[in-house]
Order: C-alpha cells, then structure tokens, then sequence
C-alpha cells in the first residue's frame, strides 16, 4: 500500500482543509443554533417536549435521506451538507442545553435570587455557568454526528476527504478507499478526543460538587 | 464606590399580622414583631415552628397570604425585590456558596453586578476576608477546596460585601461540629461589635441564642409565643412551654457550687452619695448608667432606677430597698429570691456596705 501516492494523487492536504472548514462551520452553526435553541426551550417550557419530538423524529431520518431531501432546495455541495449536520447536532446540543439549565440546584438558585440576583443575572451567572459540562457533553456528541456527515457528503459533490474515498469506490482502488478512510478515522478520534478535554475541563471547572 | 441602598440604617424592621400558609396548614400565625434597629434579635423554636418563613418574609423570599412587613416604616412591596434584597444580607446553614466561582467571585459577585472596578473589588474582598479571619490567598479558591467553617464564613463575607443595614442569618454555624460552632459564634460576637447593624438570626440552639441574642422571640406552632430580653424570659416565661426551653432548672444545674460573690459584679460604676435628685440625674446621665446605688456615709440607703427617678418629686420618693444578699449566700437561693421578688438586681453587702451587685441579665449571660 503507497501512502504517499494516494495522499499525494488525491490531494488529501488540500481535502482534508476543505473537509474541517465545513466541520468546523456546520459544528459552529450546530453549537450558536443548538445553546440559543436550549435557551429557548428554557424559557418556554410548555414548548419543549414540541421540539424535542421533532428533533427526535429529524434524527431517525437516514443521513442520506436527509442529503437527497435537501438537493431540491440547497442544490449539490457543501451547503446541503452542512445543513444536514445541523440538524443532526441540534438536538444533542439543545437538549443538553436545556437539561442543564433545569436540572441546576434548586439551593444555588434559591441563594442566588436571596442575596438579589435578578431572573437574568442568574441565568447567566448561575445556570448557564453550572449548565456547561453538560452542553459540552451535547457538543461532544456532535462532533462525532458531524464528522460523520461531512464525510458523507462526498457523494453530493461537497469536497473535503469524503471525495477520495468515493474517487476509490469508483476505481475500485482499495488503497484510496483505505488509506482515506483511516485518516478520516484518525481525525474524528483527534477531534472527540480534543472535544473530551474540554468537556473534561468544564466539568472540572463548573461540575457541581 | 458608594452602593445605593433601599436603607442606610435600620430604625424598625415590623412585621404586622404576617401570616403564611400551605394548603390548610398555617405555618405562620399572625406574628407581630418589631425589631428594633442595632439590635440582634433571635428567633428561635422547635423544628418546623415556623422560623426560616418568617425570616423569609423580611426579603420577600416568600410573600405572606396575610399581613405585612414594613422596614423603616416603609411596606417593603413598595420596593424594588431585586434592591430590597441587595440591602439585605443573608446568609443560611446550607452556605450556598457557587461551587464554579472561586472564594473571591463568591464574595465580590454581587459588587461585580453593581460595576465595581475590578480594583475596588479586589480591596473590598481583601478587607471582608480580614473581618471574618481567613488569609488573603484564599481568593483563588473553589469552595470544595475549603472546610466547612471556612464555607461558612465566606457565605458570611458574601452577605457582607455590599455593607447591608439588616442581616439574616439562617441557623449559619448549624451544620458545624460544637467546637467550631463555639469558635465562630465568638468571633461572630466581635464582628457583630464592628459592625453594629441589625440582625435577625434563627437558632434552635437555646445557649447560641443567650450567648448571641439582644433579644429573644420564641416560636411554637408559627406563632409568637413570647418576646423578651434573656432575663424577662427567664425571670417571667409567658408559659411552661418558655420555661421548658429557656430550662432555667438544667442550666442552674451547676449553680450549687456557687456563691454570690463568684458573679456580682463591681459595684463601683453604680454607688454615689448624693442628696438631690436633679444632683443624681445629671450624675447617672454622665456615667450613661440606668441605676444607681446610693450610700450615705458608705451604707446602702436604696436603689433606683432613672425611669422612678423621673417620675418622682424627690430622691426619697424615688428610692427602693433593693434585695440585699452577702457574697457567701448561694448564687441559686440568690436567683430564686430575685425571680420571685421579679427583681433584676440584687446588691451584696458587707458589714453595711455595698460592695458588689447582682445582674439577673449579666449572671445569666455568664452561666451559659
Ligand atoms: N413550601 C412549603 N410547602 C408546604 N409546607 C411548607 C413549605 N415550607 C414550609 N412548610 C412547612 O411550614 C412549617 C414551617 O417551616 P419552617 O421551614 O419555617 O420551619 P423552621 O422553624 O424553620 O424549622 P427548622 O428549625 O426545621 O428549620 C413546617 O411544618 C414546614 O413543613
Ligand atoms: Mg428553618
């Protein structure tokens, strides 16, 4: 097997920058939509069940279901793609989010309002700050989902590493399709494992003890 | 930086008919009280009588069904509850201190919300840290990397940091073992002597209450059952129920040992030999006293107090024959004898001469 002819003839530096330019925007998008959504549902209570059955339902749709769905109206590429990662990672996100910011202590909650904080000082100072090794713990599932999906759409023409590995389907070409799709997995393991430190960090930093 | 209060002082904290119910229970029953401003008033009764309620009506924790609280004269629902309750310190046995900010977040998070430079903060944690004796270094801790004690008293710095007129404290040193109880309830007496502001502290524990409290109420069932200075509870229990708590009995235990002498106090401060009543008055004034022992030629010849003093024509009219024991009578037959005479003070007299008094309040306050 020749690593470096398929790294070379494929281009995989190139594609592997193209491929965590989409990660990182749709993980982005995933994190700002997901936590302002969880929010949300804070605020809303009466909604969530609502939206988290639609989330629910959304993640049982296959990945490639989702990616034909989305051609009519975001066309071939990297927009479909990362639209579809999007809505695979909200709901580990909201969800966690929004059981975070519920689940907080009743007594830090109670001393807070007691020594004067207003409704909005101890979301932000209290429930949010408690609530994020549990929202990092939601991203951390979506970066897996990401990985996954980014992947996936070099079949609709999105670039990035899924692109090799479909050039190797084609040619029938064993060695793209491996050496590829082990780096692929090389990455997603680098990625969760970055994504763990972190979550490991808030926990440590915020985790209620 | 000078933090806008609701109240710069306290004069009165009034709780008018303030009443609290669950459902059909009722767990407080139409509570009068006035809490006089400087004072540290306790509140005290079995578990479930009510106490922590009523606390909580004074920053609007809870809203009374019935009744109302008036601060400085003020209906508190007049009030902003986010101001009011910045204005009101509060601090509780389960601490809650946030465990994702550091002591010095802790301490200066309600001064970061009213946008105290960073400076300023750090001095003023600086300066609160002091008061309740633990080590600047402090700052950079999480609570779990303190003790319990040490939990407590940055929950005390926390409630101090914006220097509220009116404190609430919760059973505070509750949670910790006896010794460290003692140890911080001393040196809640002296911060409470720099502070001098009013407090209103719940306990179940009868000695903190005597060792800590100006005044005491008594609770039982959410209602008031009595109010009253140690030695009036002592000396006059509205009911067996007082008697019970404030176990004069038990606590006197110890008391066959002692003799008058071993807890009079100087008489020194009281005596005078005077003629005129307006001579006594300007004297007593001078020395800020409330009584007086007066002697003619070194013999007791009476006592009085400046309220009789006011109300009669002369000093004769004014004096009494206080009770009068000799330094080797026994402290618990002393006691009896005042309890039953109602009388606060007793003088010690040897061969005719004054040489030492007898406090109810004061004894009290050192047998516990
Ligand atoms: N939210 C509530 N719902 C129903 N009952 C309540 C509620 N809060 C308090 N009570 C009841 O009201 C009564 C008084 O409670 P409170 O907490 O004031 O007692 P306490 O005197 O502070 O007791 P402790 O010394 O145990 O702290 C108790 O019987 C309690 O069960
Ligand atoms: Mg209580």
């Amino acid at each position: 097997m020749d690593i470096r002819w398929v790294w070379e003839s494929q281009n995989l530096a190139q594609r592997t920058l193209e491929h965590l330019r989409m990660f990182g925007i749709a993980l982005a998008l995933s994190v700002v939509i997901g936590v302002l959504l969880g929010l949300y549902l804070y605020r809303r209570p009466k909604l969530a069940p609502i939206a988290f059955n639609v989330l629910n339902i959304l993640e049982t749709v296959p990945t490639l279901a989702l990616l034909v769905l989305l051609l009519p109206v975001l066309g071939l590429g990297e927009k479909p793609t990362i639209a579809a990662s999007v809505i695979y990672s909200i709901l580990p996100i909201a969800r966690n989010t929004y059981t975070g910011l519920t689940s907080v202590e009743r007594s830090y909650i109670e001393v807070a309002e007691a020594i004067g904080l207003s409704e909005r000082e101890v979301l932000l100072k209290v429930r949010f700050p408690l609530a994020l090794p549990l929202i990092a713990a939601g991203v951390r599932i979506a970066v897996v989902f990401t990985m996954g999906v980014v992947t996936l759409g070099g079949l609709i023409a999105a670039g990035g590493l899924g692109a090799p590995i479909q050039t190797g389907i084609h040619l029938y070409d064993r060695d793209i399709i491996i050496v590829t799709g082990l780096w692929v997995g090389a990455l997603a393991l680098i990625l969760d494992g970055v994504a763990a430190l972190i979550e490991r960090y808030l926990r440590d930093r915020y985790g209620r003890r | 930086m000078v933090i806008e209060m609701l109240f710069r002082r306290i004069e009165t904290v009034e709780l008018r008919d303030v009443t609290k119910r669950y459902g059909d229970f009722t767990a407080v029953d139409h509570v009068n009280l006035e809490i006089i401003g400087g004072e540290l008033l306790i509140l005290i009764g079995p578990s479930g009588s009510g106490k922590t309620t009523l606390l909580r009506t004074i920053n609007r924790l809870i809203e009374p069904d019935e009744g109302e609280v008036f601060i400085n004269g003020r209906n508190i629902k007049e009030f902003d509850v986010v101001k009011l309750r910045r204005s009101i310190g509060y601090v509780i046995q389960q601490i809650g201190l946030f465990p994702h900010m550091t002591v010095k977040d802790n301490i200066g998070l309600l001064l970061k919300l009213e946008g105290w430079s960073e400076e300023e903060i750090d001095k003023r944690v600086k300066e609160l840290l002091h008061l309740v004796a633990l080590p600047e270094d402090f700052v950079t801790r999480y609570p779990h990397q303190l003790s319990g004690g040490q939990q407590q008293r940055v929950g005390l710095a926390r409630a101090l940091a914006l220097n509220p007129p009116l404190l609430l404290m919760d059973e505070p040193f509750g949670a910790l073992d006896p010794i460290l109880r003692k140890q911080l309830q001393e040196e809640f007496l002296r911060i409470k002597e720099v502070l001098g502001r009013t407090i209103v502290f719940v306990t179940h524990d009868i000695e903190e209450a005597f060792k800590l409290g100006d005044r005491i109420a008594i609770m039982r069932d959410g209602r008031l059952v009595q109010v009253g200075y140690p030695d009036e509870l002592v000396l006059n229990p509205a009911d067996e129920f007082v008697a019970k708590l404030v176990n004069v009995d038990k606590k006197f235990k110890h008391l066959d040992t002692l003799k008058v002498k071993d807890l009079m106090v100087d008489v020194e401060k009281y005596i005078v030999e005077v003629q005129r009543k307006d001579e006594l008055l300007q004297w007593m004034r001078d020395k800020n006293i409330e009584f007086a022992v007066i002697v003619e030629k070194g013999a007791l010849k009476g006592v009085t107090d400046l309220k009789s003093l006011l109300k009669s024509q002369d000093l004769e009219e004014a004096l009494m024959e206080p009770l009068v024991f000799s330094p080797g009578d026994s402290l618990a037959s002393a006691l009896a004898e005042m309890k039953r005479r109602n009388a606060f003070l007793g003088v010690v007299v040897e061969r005719e001469k004054p040489v030492g008094i007898l406090l109810a309040n004061e004894v009290l306050l050192k047998l516990l």
